[in-house]
Protein backbone atom coordinates (compact mmCIF):
# COMPACT_ATOMS: atom_id res chain seq x y z
CA UNK A 1 0.00 0.00 0.00
CA UNK A 2 1.64 3.08 -1.13
CA UNK A 3 1.67 7.00 0.28
CA UNK A 4 0.00 7.96 -2.67
CA UNK A 5 -3.33 5.44 -2.32
CA UNK A 6 -6.48 7.71 -1.48
CA UNK A 7 -7.35 7.43 2.06
CA UNK A 8 -11.61 6.82 0.78
CA UNK A 9 -12.97 6.23 -2.25
CA UNK A 10 -16.66 6.88 -2.10
CA UNK A 11 -18.78 6.46 -5.01
CA UNK A 12 -22.67 6.20 -4.29
CA UNK A 13 -24.59 5.91 -7.08
CA UNK A 14 -27.64 6.40 -5.40
CA UNK A 15 -29.21 6.27 -2.18
CA UNK A 16 -33.33 6.39 -1.67
CA UNK A 17 -35.43 6.37 1.84
CA UNK A 18 -38.12 4.27 1.10
CA UNK A 19 -41.66 5.77 1.54
CA UNK A 20 -42.47 5.96 5.47
CA UNK A 21 -45.94 6.81 6.19
CA UNK A 22 -46.68 9.95 4.70
CA UNK A 23 -43.46 10.38 3.26
CA UNK A 24 -42.95 9.15 -0.10
CA UNK A 25 -40.15 7.49 -1.36
CA UNK A 26 -37.40 10.22 -2.38
CA UNK A 27 -33.71 9.99 -3.74
CA UNK A 28 -31.55 11.86 -1.27
CA UNK A 29 -28.24 11.56 -3.08
CA UNK A 30 -27.49 10.13 -6.24
CA UNK A 31 -24.17 10.55 -8.70
CA UNK A 32 -21.45 11.47 -5.32
CA UNK A 33 -18.13 10.28 -6.43
CA UNK A 34 -15.55 11.35 -4.35
CA UNK A 35 -11.85 11.00 -3.10
CA UNK A 36 -10.48 11.88 -0.13
CA UNK A 37 -6.31 11.96 -0.36
CA UNK A 38 -4.90 11.01 3.35
CA UNK A 39 -4.48 13.10 6.16
CA UNK A 40 -6.69 15.94 4.20
CA UNK A 41 -9.15 17.48 6.20
CA UNK A 42 -12.42 17.43 4.11
CA UNK A 43 -15.33 19.94 5.04
CA UNK A 44 -18.52 19.08 3.55
CA UNK A 45 -21.40 21.45 3.26
CA UNK A 46 -25.11 22.44 2.23
CA UNK A 47 -28.42 23.08 2.79
CA UNK A 48 -30.11 21.17 5.79
CA UNK A 49 -31.70 18.29 4.88
CA UNK A 50 -30.04 18.02 1.94
CA UNK A 51 -27.99 14.92 2.48
CA UNK A 52 -24.95 14.86 4.76
CA UNK A 53 -25.70 13.30 7.54
CA UNK A 54 -26.83 10.32 5.28
CA UNK A 55 -23.40 10.50 3.02
CA UNK A 56 -21.52 10.47 6.47
CA UNK A 57 -23.46 7.46 7.43
CA UNK A 58 -22.53 5.45 4.67
CA UNK A 59 -18.93 6.35 4.41
CA UNK A 60 -19.39 5.11 8.07
CA UNK A 61 -20.80 1.87 7.35
CA UNK A 62 -23.85 2.35 9.53
CA UNK A 63 -26.04 2.52 6.57
CA UNK A 64 -25.70 -0.33 3.96
CA UNK A 65 -28.60 0.46 2.29
CA UNK A 66 -27.35 1.95 -0.75
CA UNK A 67 -25.98 1.92 -4.44
CA UNK A 68 -22.56 2.50 -4.87
CA UNK A 69 -19.19 1.64 -2.62
CA UNK A 70 -17.36 2.92 -0.35
CA UNK A 71 -12.92 1.99 -0.17
CA UNK A 72 -11.13 2.50 2.18
CA UNK A 73 -6.96 2.71 1.30
CA UNK A 74 -6.19 0.04 4.26
CA UNK A 75 -8.84 -3.02 4.65
CA UNK A 76 -7.49 -2.15 8.65
CA UNK A 77 -8.74 1.64 8.44
CA UNK A 78 -9.66 2.66 12.28
CA UNK A 79 -12.80 4.96 12.57
CA UNK A 80 -13.56 7.19 14.73
CA UNK A 81 -16.86 9.60 14.49
CA UNK A 82 -18.16 11.89 16.63
CA UNK A 83 -21.79 12.66 16.36
CA UNK A 84 -24.37 16.00 16.73
CA UNK A 85 -24.62 14.57 20.10
CA UNK A 86 -21.77 13.11 22.19
CA UNK A 87 -23.37 10.29 22.36
CA UNK A 88 -21.45 8.94 25.82
CA UNK A 89 -22.58 6.35 28.36
CA UNK A 90 -24.39 8.41 31.12
CA UNK A 91 -23.66 5.07 33.54
CA UNK A 92 -20.28 5.30 32.54
CA UNK A 93 -17.84 7.88 34.14
CA UNK A 94 -15.42 10.32 31.49
CA UNK A 95 -13.02 8.50 31.94
CA UNK A 96 -14.79 5.13 31.27
CA UNK A 97 -16.31 6.19 28.46
CA UNK A 98 -12.77 6.90 26.61
CA UNK A 99 -10.90 3.65 27.58
CA UNK A 100 -13.94 1.82 26.69
CA UNK A 101 -13.31 2.79 22.75
CA UNK A 102 -9.89 1.44 23.17
CA UNK A 103 -8.93 -1.92 21.89
CA UNK A 104 -8.68 -4.97 24.68
CA UNK A 105 -5.00 -5.43 23.69
CA UNK A 106 -3.72 -1.91 23.85
CA UNK A 107 -0.60 -1.45 26.03
CA UNK A 108 -0.73 0.90 28.81
CA UNK A 109 -4.60 1.98 28.56
CA UNK A 110 -4.77 4.47 31.72
CA UNK A 111 -2.14 6.55 30.92
CA UNK A 112 -3.41 6.74 26.98
CA UNK A 113 -6.63 7.98 28.67
CA UNK A 114 -5.14 10.05 31.36
CA UNK A 115 -2.85 11.44 28.66
CA UNK A 116 -6.29 12.57 26.10
CA UNK A 117 -7.98 13.45 28.98
CA UNK A 118 -5.28 15.86 30.46
CA UNK A 119 -5.32 17.47 26.63
CA UNK A 120 -8.82 17.96 25.93
CA UNK A 121 -8.54 19.58 29.40
CA UNK A 122 -11.00 16.92 31.45
CA UNK A 123 -8.16 15.64 33.95
CA UNK A 124 -10.53 16.64 36.90
CA UNK A 125 -13.46 15.84 35.45
CA UNK A 126 -11.95 12.09 34.56
CA UNK A 127 -14.16 10.36 37.85
CA UNK A 128 -17.79 12.69 36.83
CA UNK A 129 -20.54 10.88 34.89
CA UNK A 130 -22.01 12.72 31.97
CA UNK A 131 -24.55 14.32 32.32
CA UNK A 132 -23.36 16.10 35.41
CA UNK A 133 -20.97 17.94 32.90
CA UNK A 134 -22.09 21.02 30.59
CA UNK A 135 -22.58 20.04 26.71
CA UNK A 136 -19.09 21.74 26.31
CA UNK A 137 -17.37 19.58 28.45
CA UNK A 138 -19.13 16.35 27.42
CA UNK A 139 -18.43 17.71 23.66
CA UNK A 140 -14.47 17.57 24.95
CA UNK A 141 -15.13 13.71 26.08
CA UNK A 142 -16.55 12.86 22.81
CA UNK A 143 -13.31 14.29 20.94
CA UNK A 144 -10.78 12.47 23.48
CA UNK A 145 -12.50 9.44 23.02
CA UNK A 146 -12.31 10.02 19.11
CA UNK A 147 -8.99 10.90 19.27
CA UNK A 148 -7.24 8.10 21.56
CA UNK A 149 -7.74 4.99 19.32
CA UNK A 150 -5.61 7.20 17.44
CA UNK A 151 -7.72 6.68 14.21
CA UNK A 152 -7.16 6.85 10.55
CA UNK A 153 -10.06 8.51 9.54
CA UNK A 154 -12.14 10.50 11.27
CA UNK A 155 -15.63 11.86 10.64
CA UNK A 156 -17.54 14.28 12.30
CA UNK A 157 -21.13 15.52 11.75
CA UNK A 158 -21.58 19.10 13.25
CA UNK A 159 -19.54 18.66 16.70
CA UNK A 160 -20.29 21.96 17.76
CA UNK A 161 -23.42 23.20 16.91
CA UNK A 162 -25.62 24.33 19.49
CA UNK A 163 -22.50 25.79 21.52
CA UNK A 164 -21.89 28.90 22.64
CA UNK A 165 -19.23 30.89 20.79
CA UNK A 166 -16.66 30.71 23.16
CA UNK A 167 -16.95 27.25 23.92
CA UNK A 168 -17.50 26.44 20.28
CA UNK A 169 -13.91 28.60 19.23
CA UNK A 170 -12.17 26.31 21.51
CA UNK A 171 -13.27 23.28 21.21
CA UNK A 172 -12.05 24.16 17.08
CA UNK A 173 -8.61 25.25 18.11
CA UNK A 174 -8.76 21.93 20.57
CA UNK A 175 -9.63 20.01 17.07
CA UNK A 176 -6.60 21.71 15.25
CA UNK A 177 -4.10 20.96 17.76
CA UNK A 178 -4.95 17.59 17.55
CA UNK A 179 -5.54 17.23 14.01
CA UNK A 180 -1.59 19.18 13.94
CA UNK A 181 -0.16 16.90 16.19
CA UNK A 182 -1.28 14.06 14.55
CA UNK A 183 -2.67 14.40 11.14
CA UNK A 184 -5.48 12.01 10.66
CA UNK A 185 -7.67 11.89 7.59
CA UNK A 186 -11.34 13.91 8.68
CA UNK A 187 -14.33 14.20 6.75
CA UNK A 188 -16.29 16.97 8.87
CA UNK A 189 -19.58 18.10 7.99
CA UNK A 190 -20.85 21.33 8.96
CA UNK A 191 -23.52 24.15 8.09
CA UNK A 192 -21.49 26.75 9.77
CA UNK A 193 -19.57 28.67 6.62
CA UNK A 194 -16.88 30.65 8.62
CA UNK A 195 -15.86 27.45 10.82
CA UNK A 196 -15.96 25.15 7.17
CA UNK A 197 -13.20 27.78 5.66
CA UNK A 198 -11.37 27.63 9.27
CA UNK A 199 -11.38 24.10 9.23
CA UNK A 200 -10.91 22.58 6.05
CA UNK A 201 -8.00 22.22 3.41
CA UNK A 202 -10.43 21.05 0.76
CA UNK A 203 -14.38 22.55 0.91
CA UNK A 204 -16.75 20.38 -0.80
CA UNK A 205 -20.74 21.73 -1.16
CA UNK A 206 -23.55 19.28 -1.55
CA UNK A 207 -26.82 20.87 -3.32
CA UNK A 208 -29.40 19.77 -5.72
CA UNK A 209 -32.14 17.38 -5.58
CA UNK A 210 -31.09 14.36 -4.99
CA UNK A 211 -27.85 15.95 -4.15
CA UNK A 212 -24.58 15.42 -5.61
CA UNK A 213 -21.94 17.64 -5.23
CA UNK A 214 -21.44 21.23 -6.59
CA UNK A 215 -18.42 22.71 -5.09
CA UNK A 216 -14.80 21.01 -4.72
CA UNK A 217 -12.21 23.43 -3.60
CA UNK A 218 -8.65 23.78 -1.66
CA UNK A 219 -8.65 26.13 0.83
CA UNK A 220 -4.91 27.45 1.24
CA UNK A 221 -5.08 29.70 4.27
CA UNK A 222 -1.93 29.44 6.47
CA UNK A 223 -2.65 28.47 10.02
CA UNK A 224 -2.16 31.50 11.46
CA UNK A 225 -4.82 32.86 9.25
CA UNK A 226 -7.49 30.44 9.89
CA UNK A 227 -7.70 31.29 13.40
CA UNK A 228 -8.27 35.50 12.04
CA UNK A 229 -12.02 36.23 11.11
CA UNK A 230 -11.08 38.80 8.88
CA UNK A 231 -9.57 36.44 6.72
CA UNK A 232 -11.75 33.64 6.63
CA UNK A 233 -14.18 36.51 5.53
CA UNK A 234 -12.43 37.75 3.03
CA UNK A 235 -11.56 34.46 1.60
CA UNK A 236 -15.24 33.50 1.29
CA UNK A 237 -15.83 36.54 -0.13
CA UNK A 238 -13.34 35.17 -3.07
CA UNK A 239 -14.75 32.09 -3.25
CA UNK A 240 -18.41 33.61 -4.05
CA UNK A 241 -16.92 36.14 -6.78
CA UNK A 242 -15.15 33.11 -8.54
CA UNK A 243 -18.49 30.79 -8.42
CA UNK B 1 -29.86 14.09 23.71
CA UNK B 2 -33.43 12.74 24.04
CA UNK B 3 -32.49 8.99 23.62
CA UNK B 4 -29.86 9.23 25.86
CA UNK B 5 -31.38 10.99 28.51
CA UNK B 6 -34.41 8.95 29.08
CA UNK B 7 -35.27 7.68 32.43
CA UNK B 8 -37.53 5.38 34.27
CA UNK B 9 -40.08 5.89 36.66
CA UNK B 10 -37.97 4.21 39.10
CA UNK B 11 -37.23 5.09 42.95
CA UNK B 12 -34.16 7.44 42.62
CA UNK B 13 -31.90 8.37 45.40
CA UNK B 14 -29.24 10.69 45.71
CA UNK B 15 -26.40 10.19 47.72
CA UNK B 16 -26.25 13.20 49.78
CA UNK B 17 -29.36 13.69 51.28
CA UNK B 18 -29.93 9.81 51.96
CA UNK B 19 -28.44 10.36 55.42
CA UNK B 20 -30.70 13.04 56.21
CA UNK B 21 -34.02 12.01 54.31
CA UNK B 22 -33.27 8.32 56.41
CA UNK B 23 -33.41 9.73 59.72
CA UNK B 24 -36.26 11.61 59.80
CA UNK B 25 -38.43 8.60 57.84
CA UNK B 26 -37.14 5.81 60.38
CA UNK B 27 -38.70 8.46 62.63
CA UNK B 28 -41.94 8.60 61.24
CA UNK B 29 -42.52 5.22 60.44
CA UNK B 30 -41.68 4.68 64.08
CA UNK B 31 -44.36 6.52 65.56
CA UNK B 32 -46.83 5.28 62.53
CA UNK B 33 -46.18 1.65 63.84
CA UNK B 34 -46.48 2.22 67.75
CA UNK B 35 -49.80 4.04 66.85
CA UNK B 36 -50.94 0.96 64.82
CA UNK B 37 -50.10 -1.28 67.51
CA UNK B 38 -51.75 0.91 70.59
CA UNK B 39 -55.04 1.34 68.18
CA UNK B 40 -54.83 -2.97 67.84
CA UNK B 41 -54.38 -3.40 71.27
CA UNK B 42 -56.88 -0.82 72.26
CA UNK B 43 -59.44 -2.80 69.49
CA UNK B 44 -58.78 -6.22 71.14
CA UNK B 45 -59.24 -4.67 74.99
CA UNK B 46 -62.79 -3.60 73.97
CA UNK B 47 -63.94 -6.37 72.04
CA UNK B 48 -62.23 -9.44 74.59
CA UNK B 49 -62.92 -12.05 71.54
CA UNK B 50 -60.95 -15.07 71.06
CA UNK B 51 -61.04 -14.69 67.42
CA UNK B 52 -59.20 -10.99 68.17
CA UNK B 53 -56.49 -11.35 70.20
CA UNK B 54 -54.24 -8.21 71.36
CA UNK B 55 -50.69 -7.61 70.21
CA UNK B 56 -49.04 -9.45 73.15
CA UNK B 57 -50.84 -12.59 72.90
CA UNK B 58 -49.90 -12.81 69.12
CA UNK B 59 -46.21 -11.46 70.35
CA UNK B 60 -46.12 -14.77 72.96
CA UNK B 61 -47.15 -16.79 70.46
CA UNK B 62 -44.63 -15.57 67.84
CA UNK B 63 -41.96 -16.04 70.18
CA UNK B 64 -42.99 -19.76 70.91
CA UNK B 65 -42.84 -20.61 67.48
CA UNK B 66 -39.83 -18.48 67.15
CA UNK B 67 -38.58 -20.63 69.96
CA UNK B 68 -39.49 -23.88 68.68
CA UNK B 69 -37.95 -23.55 65.61
CA UNK B 70 -40.97 -23.88 64.15
CA UNK B 71 -41.38 -20.28 62.75
CA UNK B 72 -37.33 -20.46 61.02
CA UNK B 73 -38.30 -23.51 59.37
CA UNK B 74 -41.22 -22.65 57.73
CA UNK B 75 -40.37 -19.14 56.94
CA UNK B 76 -37.17 -20.46 55.34
CA UNK B 77 -38.96 -22.78 53.28
CA UNK B 78 -41.13 -19.94 51.83
CA UNK B 79 -37.62 -17.86 50.80
CA UNK B 80 -36.37 -20.68 49.50
CA UNK B 81 -39.15 -21.14 47.09
CA UNK B 82 -39.62 -17.50 46.72
CA UNK B 83 -36.26 -17.41 45.87
CA UNK B 84 -35.77 -20.20 43.35
CA UNK B 85 -39.65 -19.03 41.20
CA UNK B 86 -38.37 -15.76 41.15
CA UNK B 87 -35.37 -16.12 40.01
CA UNK B 88 -36.83 -18.55 37.06
CA UNK B 89 -39.30 -16.19 35.93
CA UNK B 90 -36.44 -12.91 36.09
CA UNK B 91 -34.15 -14.99 34.02
CA UNK B 92 -37.08 -16.50 31.26
CA UNK B 93 -39.36 -13.68 31.62
CA UNK B 94 -36.31 -10.83 30.91
CA UNK B 95 -34.92 -13.39 28.12
CA UNK B 96 -38.77 -12.91 26.45
CA UNK B 97 -39.34 -9.80 27.05
CA UNK B 98 -36.04 -8.67 25.58
CA UNK B 99 -36.54 -11.01 22.23
CA UNK B 100 -40.31 -9.52 21.91
CA UNK B 101 -38.76 -6.25 22.19
CA UNK B 102 -35.84 -6.28 19.92
CA UNK B 103 -37.90 -8.70 17.34
CA UNK B 104 -40.94 -6.89 15.54
CA UNK B 105 -42.72 -9.67 14.38
CA UNK B 106 -42.01 -12.42 17.12
CA UNK B 107 -43.58 -9.06 19.21
CA UNK B 108 -46.84 -9.11 16.58
CA UNK B 109 -47.00 -12.33 16.85
CA UNK B 110 -46.90 -13.67 20.61
CA UNK B 111 -48.50 -10.69 22.14
CA UNK B 112 -52.26 -12.44 21.83
CA UNK B 113 -50.24 -15.38 24.02
CA UNK B 114 -48.77 -12.39 26.13
CA UNK B 115 -52.15 -10.99 27.04
CA UNK B 116 -53.33 -15.06 27.27
CA UNK B 117 -50.95 -15.38 30.36
CA UNK B 118 -51.57 -12.16 32.00
CA UNK B 119 -55.01 -12.50 32.18
CA UNK B 120 -55.40 -16.12 33.53
CA UNK B 121 -55.93 -16.10 37.14
CA UNK B 122 -52.77 -17.24 39.40
CA UNK B 123 -55.34 -19.92 40.75
CA UNK B 124 -56.27 -21.56 37.70
CA UNK B 125 -52.49 -22.16 36.92
CA UNK B 126 -51.79 -22.77 40.15
CA UNK B 127 -54.47 -25.76 40.00
CA UNK B 128 -53.62 -26.59 36.85
CA UNK B 129 -49.92 -27.33 37.56
CA UNK B 130 -50.90 -29.53 40.46
CA UNK B 131 -53.34 -31.41 38.74
CA UNK B 132 -51.37 -32.25 35.38
CA UNK B 133 -47.67 -32.43 37.37
CA UNK B 134 -49.19 -33.81 40.97
CA UNK B 135 -48.50 -32.00 43.99
CA UNK B 136 -44.73 -31.51 43.97
CA UNK B 137 -41.91 -29.18 44.71
CA UNK B 138 -41.74 -28.90 40.70
CA UNK B 139 -45.22 -28.37 40.12
CA UNK B 140 -45.27 -25.57 43.24
CA UNK B 141 -42.69 -23.58 41.79
CA UNK B 142 -43.77 -23.91 38.27
CA UNK B 143 -46.82 -22.47 39.01
CA UNK B 144 -45.42 -19.67 40.83
CA UNK B 145 -42.84 -18.58 37.90
CA UNK B 146 -45.85 -19.13 35.15
CA UNK B 147 -47.52 -16.10 37.14
CA UNK B 148 -44.68 -13.62 37.14
CA UNK B 149 -43.21 -14.76 33.59
CA UNK B 150 -45.67 -12.52 31.86
CA UNK B 151 -45.22 -9.43 33.83
CA UNK B 152 -41.67 -9.46 33.69
CA UNK B 153 -41.60 -10.20 29.95
CA UNK B 154 -44.00 -7.19 29.28
CA UNK B 155 -42.20 -4.88 31.55
CA UNK B 156 -38.35 -5.72 29.34
CA UNK B 157 -39.98 -5.70 26.42
CA UNK B 158 -41.03 -2.11 27.16
CA UNK B 159 -37.91 -1.52 27.56
CA UNK B 160 -35.91 -3.56 25.24
CA UNK B 161 -38.33 -1.10 22.29
CA UNK B 162 -36.62 1.93 23.73
CA UNK B 163 -33.31 0.68 23.58
CA UNK B 164 -30.90 3.77 21.92
CA UNK B 165 -29.89 3.27 18.41
CA UNK B 166 -27.82 6.26 18.91
CA UNK B 167 -25.73 4.31 21.11
CA UNK B 168 -25.32 0.99 19.60
CA UNK B 169 -24.35 2.97 16.74
CA UNK B 170 -21.48 4.41 18.33
CA UNK B 171 -20.31 0.85 19.82
CA UNK B 172 -20.64 -0.57 16.06
CA UNK B 173 -18.32 2.55 14.97
CA UNK B 174 -16.21 1.83 17.59
CA UNK B 175 -15.77 -1.72 17.41
CA UNK B 176 -17.12 -2.72 21.16
CA UNK B 177 -18.14 -6.47 19.78
CA UNK B 178 -21.30 -8.18 21.46
CA UNK B 179 -20.04 -8.66 24.78
CA UNK B 180 -18.98 -5.07 25.76
CA UNK B 181 -22.21 -3.76 24.11
CA UNK B 182 -23.94 -5.93 26.30
CA UNK B 183 -22.60 -4.76 29.31
CA UNK B 184 -21.76 -1.70 28.79
CA UNK B 185 -24.55 -0.06 26.24
CA UNK B 186 -27.62 -2.83 26.29
CA UNK B 187 -27.95 -3.88 30.09
CA UNK B 188 -27.08 -0.41 31.53
CA UNK B 189 -30.30 0.43 29.15
CA UNK B 190 -32.33 -2.25 30.71
CA UNK B 191 -31.32 -2.05 34.21
CA UNK B 192 -34.43 0.57 35.34
CA UNK B 193 -36.28 -2.37 33.34
CA UNK B 194 -34.79 -5.01 35.60
CA UNK B 195 -35.67 -3.22 38.77
CA UNK B 196 -38.85 -2.22 38.34
CA UNK B 197 -39.64 -6.54 37.33
CA UNK B 198 -37.78 -7.62 40.17
CA UNK B 199 -40.17 -5.36 42.20
CA UNK B 200 -43.37 -5.72 40.87
CA UNK B 201 -42.41 -9.39 40.32
CA UNK B 202 -41.15 -9.69 44.36
CA UNK B 203 -44.71 -8.50 45.47
CA UNK B 204 -46.66 -10.80 43.40
CA UNK B 205 -44.13 -13.84 44.20
CA UNK B 206 -44.75 -13.91 48.17
CA UNK B 207 -48.71 -13.99 47.58
CA UNK B 208 -48.70 -16.33 45.12
CA UNK B 209 -46.15 -18.76 46.74
CA UNK B 210 -48.42 -18.46 50.33
CA UNK B 211 -51.15 -19.82 48.20
CA UNK B 212 -49.51 -22.34 46.36
CA UNK B 213 -48.68 -23.82 49.74
CA UNK B 214 -51.64 -23.62 51.25
CA UNK B 215 -52.99 -25.62 48.07
CA UNK B 216 -50.56 -28.25 48.42
CA UNK B 217 -47.46 -28.21 50.13
CA UNK B 218 -47.15 -29.65 53.60
CA UNK B 219 -44.83 -26.92 54.96
CA UNK B 220 -44.23 -23.00 54.51
CA UNK B 221 -45.81 -20.23 55.71
CA UNK B 222 -48.68 -20.93 53.11
CA UNK B 223 -49.29 -24.19 55.17
CA UNK B 224 -48.88 -23.25 58.70
CA UNK B 225 -51.48 -20.63 58.18
CA UNK B 226 -53.97 -23.45 56.26
CA UNK B 227 -53.71 -25.11 59.39
CA UNK B 228 -54.66 -22.06 62.02
CA UNK B 229 -57.47 -21.89 59.56
CA UNK B 230 -58.63 -24.79 60.19
CA UNK B 231 -58.32 -24.68 64.12
CA UNK B 232 -59.16 -21.32 64.09
CA UNK B 233 -55.82 -20.14 65.71
CA UNK B 234 -55.72 -16.27 65.03
CA UNK B 235 -52.48 -15.46 66.78
CA UNK B 236 -50.72 -18.30 65.06
CA UNK B 237 -52.16 -17.06 61.71
CA UNK B 238 -51.16 -13.38 63.19
CA UNK B 239 -47.45 -14.09 64.14
CA UNK B 240 -46.70 -15.72 60.73
CA UNK B 241 -48.33 -12.76 58.71
CA UNK B 242 -46.00 -10.51 61.08
CA UNK B 243 -43.07 -13.38 60.63
CA UNK B 244 -43.42 -12.59 56.90
CA UNK B 245 -44.16 -8.85 56.49
CA UNK B 246 -40.47 -8.51 58.47
CA UNK B 247 -38.98 -10.03 56.15
CA UNK B 248 -40.31 -8.77 53.44
CA UNK B 249 -39.40 -5.82 54.29
CA UNK B 250 -36.31 -6.80 55.18
CA UNK B 251 -35.33 -7.56 52.09
CA UNK B 252 -36.72 -4.32 50.53
CA UNK B 253 -34.92 -2.00 52.37
CA UNK B 254 -31.63 -4.43 53.01
CA UNK B 255 -31.41 -6.01 49.46
CA UNK B 256 -33.46 -3.95 46.56
CA UNK B 257 -33.34 -0.36 47.85
CA UNK B 258 -29.54 -0.41 47.88
CA UNK B 259 -29.54 -2.34 44.76
CA UNK B 260 -31.68 -0.03 43.12
CA UNK B 261 -29.60 3.03 44.32
CA UNK B 262 -26.47 1.46 43.30
CA UNK B 263 -27.91 0.77 39.75
CA UNK B 264 -28.82 4.93 39.77
CA UNK B 265 -26.00 6.88 40.89
CA UNK B 266 -24.93 8.22 37.50
CA UNK B 267 -28.46 9.97 37.10
CA UNK B 268 -28.30 13.41 37.93
N1 LIG C 1 -34.19 7.20 8.20
C1 LIG C 1 -34.71 8.04 7.29
N2 LIG C 1 -35.84 7.69 6.64
C2 LIG C 1 -36.37 8.52 5.71
N3 LIG C 1 -35.85 9.70 5.35
C3 LIG C 1 -34.73 10.10 5.97
C4 LIG C 1 -34.10 9.29 6.98
N4 LIG C 1 -32.99 9.93 7.43
C5 LIG C 1 -32.94 11.09 6.74
N5 LIG C 1 -33.96 11.19 5.87
C6 LIG C 1 -34.21 12.28 4.94
O1 LIG C 1 -33.09 12.41 4.09
C7 LIG C 1 -32.79 13.76 3.85
C8 LIG C 1 -31.35 14.04 4.25
O2 LIG C 1 -31.21 13.97 5.63
P1 LIG C 1 -29.83 14.26 6.37
O3 LIG C 1 -28.77 13.44 5.74
O4 LIG C 1 -30.03 14.08 7.81
O5 LIG C 1 -29.61 15.80 6.04
P2 LIG C 1 -28.47 16.80 6.58
O6 LIG C 1 -27.59 16.06 7.49
O7 LIG C 1 -27.80 17.29 5.35
O8 LIG C 1 -29.20 17.92 7.25
C9 LIG C 1 -33.78 14.58 4.62
O9 LIG C 1 -34.81 14.98 3.74
C10 LIG C 1 -34.31 13.63 5.64
O10 LIG C 1 -35.63 13.93 5.97
MG1 LIG D 1 -27.31 16.29 9.61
Amino acid sequence: MTRAEPAIRVSIEQKVFPAIADRPEHVVLAGVELTIERGSFVVLTGPSGCGKSTMLNIVAGLDTEYEGAVVFGEDTAKLAFMFQTPRLLPWRTVEENVALVLDDDTPNPTEKVAAILLRVGLSEAANAYPERLSLGMQRRAALARAFVIEPDILLMDEPFVSLDDPSADSLRALLIELWNRRPTTVLFVTHDRIEAVMLATRLIRLGGRPAHIVQDTGVDLSPDERLDREKVLAWRMRLFENA
Amino acid sequence: MALENQTVGTGRVGRGIVGSVLIGRLGWTLISFLTLIALWALVAALLQSRLFPGPLEVGAKFASEAASGELAYHVGITLARVAVAFFLAMVIGCAIGIALGVAKGADQFFDTWLIFFLNLPALVTIILCYVWFGLTEVAAILAVAINKIPNVAVTVREGARSLSRDLDEMATIYRFGTWKTLRHVTIPQLAPFFAAAARGGLALVWKIVLVVELLGRPNGVGHQLHIAFQLFDVPMILAYAIAFILVVQIIEIGVLQPLEARVNRWRR
